[in-house]
């Protein structure tokens, strides 16, 4: 029994590392777009689009590095499109980002058959192996670098200006859409990121449906976490601890239903959007067209 | 007029921005575009029983389409279709299973108990909003997965049929199966209960003070308000009756096509249901007519995958583009004020 109990925690501990990084790559992307004003609620896609850019240029080159890089080029790219349309034409943020949504995921779909002609999942291809355990760490630097330069540098101050009230920043004769658009793009980049981390980190292969709403699940990592890189981080751990202990305790805690903690983030989110757990305030223009 | 015009320089915009699109894609995947059409629109418009097929697909999309419309034309995000879906279907067949009733009497109460456990859904998230002015974006599209999870866990426990292979729940006997428009196919009366709804909704929406209030609240919230309209109240409504028929179209989908309740109930009619509303630019009828649009693609994508093997995710890329280019357009006019008080 010991022995199983101190197996289980060490496991737990390793796998919520794991299953909390992708979240916390997406949340720290949802963190720098909602600051500057522009609400993504397309991340699911953003992940879904660089989780299946990954293993496609892995497949091609046979190099993960490659890989790596292309799913943050489509999660950046898909993000510039977000941005643009939200700074150039002004476009319902919300339906925009559903929009991109149903292109990532029925993009992937097509490609699956189009390129491997084998839908639901791609062949296997070369992962980042050992190289995942870098990628994890580096999820905790890029939390730290964005409260660094949301907090520390001018730029973050006028990114979060932008988020707040666009009109002062052009008042300082600054551009808040460029703003805006930067954010977003680099939101995109983050989310590529956490979907390559699943495809070509966590495993070898992409299958669909294999984001499975860690970008929603981010979303409400932001919104439990307030905004901030600090508290989305510590909300996407939080979640991807109890997708860890889903895994460890599988069918072994009968009156604990997995479904229960597969529905926990987004009752958390619920509880937090209530304010139940102290003051939310969501950034003053965060959604509103500049 | 105007209306002719918004909807020719929006919608119609889109959908030949669409279909060449889908000719993009036909091409890449090495198909000539007459073929992968004709695929398209054999698979969905050849033969009786592809066109009820294509009905079939309509009705899936056309109530969370109305729900979303109403909640839309009330300045309110509901982008919670797909769990208020689900939540109507489950309660039509967690309850329809034991219902031994004659087909009218368990049709309406069927029906019925989607409706309100639909509404309970949607306006869980209004009274959310309401009073502790909880972002009802954010809150819908929460409760989607809170619902796919609460789904899931009573199909595959407490609701599980002992005689059911998979994870659903017991089959409803046959006298809780809507009746059947057209034999042998899957087309049941609910297209007609849907598309009397469209009649209904925009006479609520155009003709009565409800409706007016409630366009009020969603061009001009400020006013609204300081005219007397009763604000929290409408909100919380305006969500509950959205979701309501969400519900409702879930209960139809299992007392009409699948005949028993699983998590299988909606490949995403709530999420297509979005592009649906703003295709038929928030007007009931025009919806009606978008859904069918959006029917056709569903139910001749399968067509177009086996005959000119295009693969038939396409037009789910299709359809988010169709979204995309519509977000232009600005549905909702002030979002972030903060609607009580």
């Amino acid at each position: 029994m010991m022995d199983f109990v101190h197996g289980a925690l060490a496991t737990l501990v390793l796998l919520t590392l794991v299953k909390s990084a992708p979240i916390v790559y997406a949340a720290l992307g949802g963190v720098i777009s909602e600051r500057s004003g522009i609400v993504n609620i397309g991340l699911e896609g953003m992940m879904t689009g660089g989780a299946f850019a990954a293993v496609v240029a892995s497949y091609a080159t046979g190099n993960a590095a490659v890989g790596l890089v292309a799913g943050v080029a489509v999660g950046a790219l898909l993000g510039f499109v977000l941005g643009y349309g939200a700074t150039k034409f002004k476009v319902d943020q919300i339906v925009a980002g559903m929009g991109i949504n149903l292109i990532a995921s029925g993009g992937a779909a097509y490609g699956l058959v189009l390129l491997f002609n084998q839908p639901g999942a791609s062949p296997q291809v070369h992962a980042l192996g050992r190289w995942y355990w870098l990628l994890i760490l580096f999820a905790f630097v890029c939390a730290f670098a964005l409260h660094h330069v949301l907090y520390r540098t001018p730029w973050g101050l006028r990114v979060r200006a932008c988020g707040e009230n666009p009109r002062a920043v052009t008042s300082a004769g600054l551009d808040p859409l460029r703003f805006r658009l930067y954010a977003a793009v680099i939101s995109g980049a983050l989310a590529g990121l956490g979907g390559a981390f699943l495809s070509i980190g966590e495993v070898n292969i992409y299958s669909e449906g294999m984001t499975a709403g860690r970008g929603f699940i981010a979303l409400a990592a932001v919104i439990f976490g307030r905004w901030t890189p600090w508290g989305a981080t510590g909300a996407a751990v939080f979640f991807g601890f109890f997708e860890a202990l889903q895994f460890v305790l599988q069918g072994r805690v009968a009156w604990l239903p997995s479904e229960a903690m597969q529905a926990l983030p987004y009752l958390a989110a619920l509880v937090a959007l209530c304010g139940l757990v102290g003051k939310v305030r969501a950034p003053a223009s965060d959604g509103v067209p500049y | 007029m105007n209306a002719y015009r918004r909807l020719f320089s929006g919608p119609l915009g889109a959908i030949a921005i669409a279909v060449a699109l889908a000719a993009l894609a036909m091409i890449v995947a090495g198909v000539s575009p007459i073929a992968g059409f004709s695929a398209l629109f054999g698979g969905a418009l050849g033969g009786t029983s592809n066109i009820a097929e294509t009905l079939v697909q309509t009705t899936a999309l056309l109530f969370p389409a109305l729900g979303i419309t109403l909640a839309f034309r009330g300045g309110l995000f509901n982008i919670g279709a797909e769990g208020q879906l689900l939540i109507g279907g489950l309660a039509a067949g967690a309850v329809g299973a034991h219902l031994h009733a004659p087909t009218a009497v368990a049709a309406v109460v069927l029906l019925g108990l989607g409706a309100i456990a639909g509404g309970v859904w949607g306006g869980l998230a209004g009274w959310m909003k309401a009073y502790f002015n909880a972002n009802e974006i954010i809150s819908t599209l929460m409760l989607n997965f809170v619902a796919a999870a609460l789904a899931s866990y009573l199909v595959v426990g407490p609701l599980r049929s002992p005689q059911a292979t998979g994870a659903e729940t017991a089959p409803l006997p046959h006298s809780a199966w809507l009746p059947l428009i057209v034999p042998d196919t899957r087309l049941s009366i609910s297209i007609l209960v849907a598309v009397a709804l469209a009649f209904l909704l925009r006479f609520v929406l155009t003709r009565t003070i409800f409706g007016y209030e409630l366009r009020a609240v969603g061009e001009a919230p400020e006013a609204a308000r300081r005219n007397g309209v009763q604000m929290r109240r409408m909100t919380w409504l305006t969500l509950a009756l959205s979701g309501a028929i969400s519900g409702l179209g879930g209960a139809t989908i299992v007392t009409g096509v699948m005949h028993t309740f699983n998590t299988e109930l909606s490949p995403g009619y709530g999420f297509t249901a979005i592009a649906v509303a703003l295709v038929g630019d928030l007007d009931p009828l025009w919806v009606c007519v978008a859904a069918f649009g959006f029917g056709i693609l569903e139910s001749g994508g399968l067509a177009m995958q086996a005959v000119a093997q295009v693969p038939k995710d396409a037009i789910h890329v299709i359809e988010g583009c169709i979204i995309l280019i519509l977000a232009a357009r600005r549905y909702v006019a002030t979002r972030t004020e903060s609607a009580p008080v």
